[in-house]
């Protein structure tokens, strides 16, 4: 835990973007990230993730609240809290005739890096993000994939502490995609690292913790085990193996008892969802004795639903529910 | 085991961001087809008309005086060619607003610095060319024609075409970081130059005297020309142009891209 606001990294106060009076891109968020962090930004489109990200980097200004990097106030010339930042847009654009070596190396001017140390740093980054081949090609030939690991290595020639990548596996193939998720693991030990993404799997799969935007406004902020911990667990899938007039039997068995709300068997595959009262344990210790005593093996259970997917989808819901309600109160009371 | 190796501070030079951006402007800049367009033209239209006069001494006999040429070009160059100068100059920011701006803006930089390199790379680009295609066009002059003209006088009337630039260029560069549309800010700088101009030569003459200068080019061409009242055009210029840019770096800097 930061002991002081001065150890957090990101520190955000009743942070609100409108733009032009017309539109409400950030609504009050406050929200603080610690050293060591891996936050991953959700939210559905429009929500303000990118927006967001802006306000963080001074590229955009706060139509009220503040923002706080390294305990700095974030302004549109705060150069000296940038050199600490290391930034990915989503979809990043290079200068026309440029190359992997003079791009990096104006990035590097750009950080107020001397000579001695911008050449090795970017002939270090170039070999490491495997554009060594083409260093010296035009990018405007580039593929997407080859773009977006020049974007990394600009983003790391600064040696920044704060990693702040918008939608970086945005348009890579597999594997790409499955390599930009390793060099996030292996940068997230020694970096605090914010990714905004579409793709839940991948927030899943690298980051400690999580905020939900919808709208605007802050939904959720905390840890991604949190915020699994907050799905409804109520949708199971069973793969079942025996005899398949004991898995009928079995299956009508189940059907007979009180938790479920429907039951289907498809060859051999069951699938069940529980009543929003019962209690997921009881009521798959009741499935499994049902199956024992048919002699029906269980070769695998799972949770329908990828599960930080089903927790966002779920949280939004209740958001924009909570949305309508306060409309219906509203109006009520005109 | 051996004890961690200290990571030694980098030493951070705060001007080197300015410069960059100031070398990539002028290099993209000298790369545009508006840019090449200018002096294109400008190139085209000194040695057609040279080639004009010249033609009509040798063909008519009638002395073609180097003072008029030179003021001929330089009047057509204020009135003709700033208007690729407005477009060459007010995109400069408005048109990189949301892309490029973004990896630039994003990196150890302030808007100051980005607004002055950009400001700076247009001025050096635009007032530099004139400077080199007049010094040539001059000299070819002066072989060609009759040689009537003054190097001071000539290198002044030059300076003084350029102060006027300089407006136009500060002016165009400031209204690139108001509006977020290229097209907006290069019709609204187009609207106020000529605009200006025009109202200008409406004035009585001599009033203001320092902006009357383009009428009285031939004279100072030849030599015959007031130091201070140029002395004034230029500094009234200079200033005219830091408080453009000073309007447009604060307004840059308070706003989104």
């Amino acid at each position: 835990m930061a002991e002081s606001p001065q150890d957090l990294v990101v520190e955000t106060y009743k942070l609100t973007k409108i733009y032009q009076n017309r539109q409400i891109a950030i609504n009050d968020v406050t929200l603080r990230i610690e050293p060591g962090c891996v936050l991953g930004l959700l939210g559905p489109n429009g929500a303000g993730k990118t927006t967001f990200l802006r306000l963080c980097l001074g590229l955009h200004r706060p139509t009220a609240g503040w923002v706080k990097v390294f305990g700095k106030r974030m302004t549109a010339n705060a150069a000296n809290v940038r050199r600490r930042i290391g930034y990915i847009p989503t979809n990043p654009q290079f200068p026309r005739g440029m190359s992997p070596i003079s791009y990096l190396d104006y990035m590097a001017r750009l950080f107020g890096l001397p000579q001695d140390i911008r050449k090795p740093r970017l002939a270090s980054l170039i070999r490491a993000v495997d554009l060594l081949a083409v260093s010296g090609e035009p990018i405007a030939g580039f593929s997407n994939g080859m773009t977006a690991r020049l974007a990394v290595a600009a983003s790391l020639i600064n040696e920044p502490d704060l990693l702040v990548w918008d939608e970086p596996t945005h348009g890579l193939d597999i594997e790409a995609r499955r390599s930009m998720l390793e060099l996030i693991k292996t940068l997230s030990r020694e970096k605090t690292l914010i990714v905004s993404s579409h793709n839940l799997g991948d927030i899943d799969e690298v980051c400690n913790h999580a905020a939900v935007l919808s709208r605007g406004q802050l939904i959720y902020s905390g840890s991604l085990q949190d915020l699994k911990g907050r799905m409804r667990r109520n949708h199971y899938e069973l793969d079942l193996e025996g005899d398949q007039k004991a898995i009928a039997k079995a299956t009508q068995a189940i059907k007979g008892l009180s938790d479920f709300k429907s039951v289907q068997l498809r060859h051999r595959r069951l699938e069940v969802r529980l009543n929003d009262d019962a209690t997921n344990t009881s009521a798959l210790a009741n499935v499994f004795m049902t199956l024992a005593d048919n002699k029906v093996t269980l070769v695998s259970i799972r949770s329908v639903g990828q599960q930080t997917e089903q927790a966002f989808l779920d949280l939004v819901e209740k958001e924009e529910s909570r949305g309508f309600t306060r409309a219906y109160q509203v109006n009520e009371a005109a | 085991m051996d004890a961690p190796v200290a990571k030694a501070p980098v030493k951070i030079k705060p001007w080197l961001p300015y410069w960059a951006v100031f070398r990539e402007d002028f290099r993209q800049t000298l790369r545009s087809w508006v840019y090449r367009t200018w002096v294109l033209v400008s190139v085209l239209t000194a040695v057609g008309y040279m080639h004009y006069r010249v033609a009509e001494f040798r063909g008519a006999g009638i002395v073609q005086h180097a003072s008029e040429l030179i003021s001929d070009l330089l009047r057509w160059c204020v009135v003709g060619s700033i208007t690729l100068i407005i477009v060459l100059t007010a995109g400069s920011i408005s048109s990189e607003r949301g892309t490029l701006a973004d990896s630039v803006l994003s990196r150890g930089i302030s808007r100051y610095q980005y607004f002055l390199g950009k400001w700076h790379a247009r001025l050096v680009a635009v007032i530099g060319t004139f400077f080199m295609v007049g010094l040539v066009t001059i000299a070819a002059s002066v072989f060609l024609l009759h040689a009537d003209i003054s190097w001071v006088g000539s290198v002044l009337a030059l300076v003084a075409v350029a102060a006027i630039l300089g407006i136009v260029i500060s002016c165009g560069v400031t209204f690139s970081a108001v509006f977020s549309n290229t097209m907006l800010g290069i019709s609204v700088v187009w609207i106020l130059v000529y605009g200006v101009g025009f109202t200008l030569w409406l004035l009585p003459l001599h009033y203001p005297p320092q902006f009357h200068v383009l009428s009285s080019l031939p004279f100072i061409v030849r030599g015959e020309y007031n130091f201070s009242i140029l002395l004034r055009l230029v500094g009234w210029s200079a200033l005219i142009s830091c408080i453009l840019a000073v309007v447009g770096m604060g307004y840059f800097s308070r706003r989104d891209v």
